[in-house]
């Protein structure tokens, strides 16, 4: 098993390499001049120029990332061109909220999608399973910005039982920052004052996210049950008189979850990605409405570093998820 | 195969019932909106730092946090004595003295000197970004010095009428907080980005800041202005920038917020009518809509194809039907509620005869009209993407091709600063950085200033060269007046852009805000005149 996660982990260093090199060339070839952009609006050309020179923006493109291939190496992401300060700080700040709500997200997800997976599975063709498979096809197909509104209309707006956005209540102090994570600095602190809004916030924003990946989690769960339930042992076991729940919940789900598994792991990934999204909607002060904003400003040391980010959470999580599908199916790991 | 009916147990349906119920069920432990706290939904500038960034968003910033010799006040903008009690220039424009109110002092409880003043102007001039603009060609470092602890003299290279104009853009900074932060030579560009150094009626919070996502504020109740004139002030401003309008408005609907931005949509406007919490301020501002044209690429290099593009334009069409009528048809190529206006002189008028009239003649001269144009928008404004698909709806009816492009603003500016890359077209606004004509004319059409995007038409009339240099090196509005009036006669005549619109500021307010003031400079984003009723 060490050996399989060492051989996996030596994988992802040329992976980011060659996603460093693809964004960077990428993000250089859009013809946007960070330099004016931060010399500001009534900045003159000689500005313009003398900052190009300061940030080495005058130089060759290849000489320009291997300058910052060099400070990726030492964990030195840059400035930013806009906030002034370490972009690492920047992303430090803001990931806690992200992680906060992708977590949040994928565990309703799968909380509620893969019980709900086994029922479309148990009544396969039978009406609880046609109901589930409109709310999937439904579930992918509506768009994220929608579901939002939506959900702001009727529970921030008519029922008044949530917030309508943001993290905490503007006249709320926050909570001493000891990890970052809100909820988890709240209990450690005892704010249970700002845990309650921190839940209430995170609510509106995580059912909008989870959406399209519950959704994803029914259709794969449901799949993997109906194949499941036409396996001999399955069988074996009824005859042999297995208690019902028993073999459906523990054995048939066990083996019906493989596929399962990896779409939640590239579900996170795509969760991080498409909060950016989400984010914004709900003014949620994590990397994606970070990312929105550096897009819009040219600020392409943001850019290359969530970039990198991203990848770095993807690749992570892929491993993670073959080191559960060995602890599934053992066969598995010998195979690879 | 048979199957045994599932079904969900009392205790897991009790348990996915409370789940579903449990956070919409804890109790709310914060009132959005209590008495004394001011929040805003309006965006964040990208740093702190006054003398790095100077754009809208940062007014809220310099106007609150900061204070500056001189500031504009009221609508119509009067330039009025802030830091300063007076000031003298001399008789050829070249040296100005401003004298200090006694007393002032800085956050920090230290007091103002003309020494802070002097290096304020001098951090300014070396870190040369946008708010220099005004400064860097006519005033050296060291010719920023001290009289007297309280009087500062500025020697000018030449006389430049606008100096005293842009005064207030510059916000007096402590050279004590600062100072301990300096790393090499940075004069403490990266510690202020984040960090505040300031005299203003309210203090930076140094925990209450996280770049774009929040920022707070608390009453300095040592303000130098006292706070005779108001007292309940506002005693916490609370930035929580919202980043989608419709969640702006939604958080103004439901009483989150005190205030959006100014820049509402005209079809929320008849939302916020309907309130009984939120009110819509309109409010006349010094800011242009503009269709640059690059004249140096054919057919715009020819005068009967730029008349042709600006008689084919909807002005109020668009004003009227996209806009809601918020918005007043100017057809200067500068406000036309500031002074240097010849109001004999005509705008084009929407008239698809005339503009096919000047088709026909720019095609007999030999203009490519039968090429496809490109017009940029900045994508993510929903007005400039309308206003580009009106136009090219009306350039279709005599036969123009207008391909528009979705862009943003970095990548334009970029484009805008070479002739050879600036696009066919592109639309962006002029805001008012400073109240005088150089805001506008002086630095949109003398050719000095190619290779910055306001001037991105690359324009040129030797005549009205001579003219903005001759208006701007005199400090007599009476003799720079009939200047500036000629100068935009002729640039009208040439036709070079297509002069749309001066904005409206539509912004939304809790009806529980009294007391704003409202000055186009800055946006009415000055809080220290604001009282929250009960």
């Amino acid at each position: 098993m060490l050996r399989f996660v060492l051989r996996r982990c030596a994988l992802v260093v040329p992976s980011l390499l060659g996603l460093l090199v693809i964004t960077f060339l990428l993000i250089h070839a859009v013809p946007s001049d960070p330099a004016a952009a931060m010399a500001g609006d009534a900045a003159t050309p000689e500005q313009i120029a003398r900052l190009r020179v300061q940030y080495g923006l005058d130089q060759p493109m290849w000489r320009q990332f291997i300058v910052y291939l060099d400070k990726v190496a030492h964990f030195d992401f840059g400035e930013s061109a806009f906030s002034r300060r370490p972009v690492a700080l920047d992303i430090i700040q803001r990931l806690p909220a992200t992680l906060e709500l992708t977590f949040a997200s994928l565990l309703l997800s799968i909380a509620i999608g893969v019980p709900l997976g086994v029922i479309a599975g148990l009544k396969h063709n039978d009406w609880p399973d046609y109901v589930l498979r409109i709310f999937s096809v439904t579930g992918i197909a509506v768009a994220a910005f929608w579901v939002a509104i939506m959900l702001q209309l009727l529970f921030a707006m008519n029922l008044e039982w949530l917030p309508l956005r943001g993290y905490l209540p503007a006249t709320l102090p926050r909570p001493p920052k000891v990890t970052g994570f809100l909820l988890l600095d709240s209990v450690i602190s005892g704010r249970w004052d700002a845990l309650g809004e921190g839940l209430r916030h995170l609510v509106l924003p995580a059912v909008t996210l989870s959406l399209g990946g519950l959704a994803t989690i029914v259709r794969f769960t449901r799949s993997g049950v109906i194949d499941t339930l036409q396996n001999d042992f399955v069988f074996y076991e009824r005859a042999m008189g297995y208690r019902r729940r028993r073999l459906i919940w523990i054995y048939v789900l066990r083996n019906s979850v493989t596929a399962t598994v990896t779409q939640i792991g590239l579900l996170f990934g795509g969760l991080i990605a498409g909060g950016v999204v989400v984010e914004s909607i709900f003014d949620w002060p994590g990397i994606g409405s970070y990312t929105v904003q550096a897009i819009l400003t040219g600020d392409k040391q943001v850019m290359l570093a969530v970039t990198l980010l991203v990848g770095a959470i993807y690749a992570g999580v892929n491993i993670l998820v073959d080191v559960a599908h060995g602890l599934l199916d053992p066969r598995l790991m010998e195979t690879r | 195969m048979t199957t045994k009916r599932f079904y969900l147990g009392r205790r897991q349906a009790g348990g996915l019932a409370l789940g579903a119920l449990a956070a919409g069920a804890l109790p709310s432990f914060a009132n959005a909106a209590d008495s004394s706290t001011f929040i805003t939904a309006a965006g964040l500038p990208i740093n702190l730092d006054p003398h790095q960034v100077y754009d809208v968003p940062m007014q809220g910033v310099m106007l609150n946090a900061y204070d500056n010799l001189y500031r504009y006040e009221n609508d119509p903008p009067q330039i009025v004595p802030w830091l300063a009690a007076s000031h003298t220039v001399s008789d050829d424009g070249l040296i100005w003295e401003f004298k200090l109110k006694p007393g002032i002092k800085f956050h920090d409880g230290s007091a103002m000197t003309a020494e802070d003043v002097v290096y304020s102007f001098r951090r300014v001039l070396a870190l040369a970004l946008a708010p220099a603009g005004a400064f860097l060609k006519i005033l050296k470092p060291e010719n920023v010095t001290a009289v007297d602890p309280l009087t500062v003299r500025f020697k000018l290279e030449t006389a430049y009428a606008p100096f005293f104009a842009a005064i207030p853009g510059i916000c007096i900074v402590n050279p004590r907080a600062i100072e301990p932060n300096v790393k090499g030579n940075d004069w403490g560009k990266s510690w202020l980005a984040s960090n505040g150094a300031g005299s203003g009626a309210y203090r930076i919070v140094p925990a209450g800041y996280r770049p774009l996502e929040y920022l707070d504020m608390e009453i300095f109740e040592g303000h130098f202005m006292g706070w005779n004139d108001n007292p309940n002030p506002v005693k916490k401003i609370a930035f929580r920038p919202a980043k989608e309008s419709s969640t702006r408005l939604l958080a103004l609907l439901n009483g989150s917020v005190d205030c959006t931005d100014g820049n509402m949509p005209a079809d929320q406007v008849d939302q916020i009518k309907a309130s009984k919490i939120a009110v819509v301020q309109k409010d006349i501002v010094m800011k242009t809509f503009v269709i640059r044209m690059n004249n140096t690429k054919p057919p715009f290099d020819n005068i009967n194809a730029r008349k042709a593009f600006a008689h084919a334009f909807n002005y109020m069409g668009f004003i009227n039907d996209i806009l809601g009528g918020y918005a007043t048809r100017d057809p200067y190529p500068m406000p036309e509620n500031l002074w240097g206006i010849p109001k004999d002189a005509k705008g084009y008028d929407y008239d698809l005869k005339k503009a096919k009239e000047y088709v026909d003649k720019a095609v007999a001269e030999g203009a490519p009209m039968k090429r496809a144009f490109e017009l940029h928008v900045q994508s993510e404004n929903e007005q400039s993407v309308q206003g580009a698909q009106l136009f090219q709806s009306d350039l279709a009816q005599i036969g123009i091709n207008l391909k528009v492009v979705g862009s943003i603003w970095s990548t334009l500016t970029t484009a805008a600063a070479k002739p050879d890359t600036t696009p066919d077209l592109w639309v962006h606004w002029v805001s008012t950085y400073f109240v005088d004509p150089e805001n506008w004319v002086g630095q949109m059409y003398d050719s000095q200033f190619h290779g910055t995007w306001k001037a991105s038409s690359y324009y040129k009339n030797p005549e009205v060269d001579a003219l903005l240099r001759k208006a701007r090196t005199s400090v007599k509005q009476e003799e720079r007046d009939p200047l500036y009036q000629d100068a935009i006669r002729k640039i009208m005549a040439d036709s070079p852009d297509i002069w749309i619109y001066n904005s409206m500021q539509l912004q939304g307010f809790n009806k529980r805000v009294q007391g704003r003031r409202f000055c186009t400079v800055g946006q009415g984003a000055e809080v220290r005149w604001i009282t929250l009723s009960s």
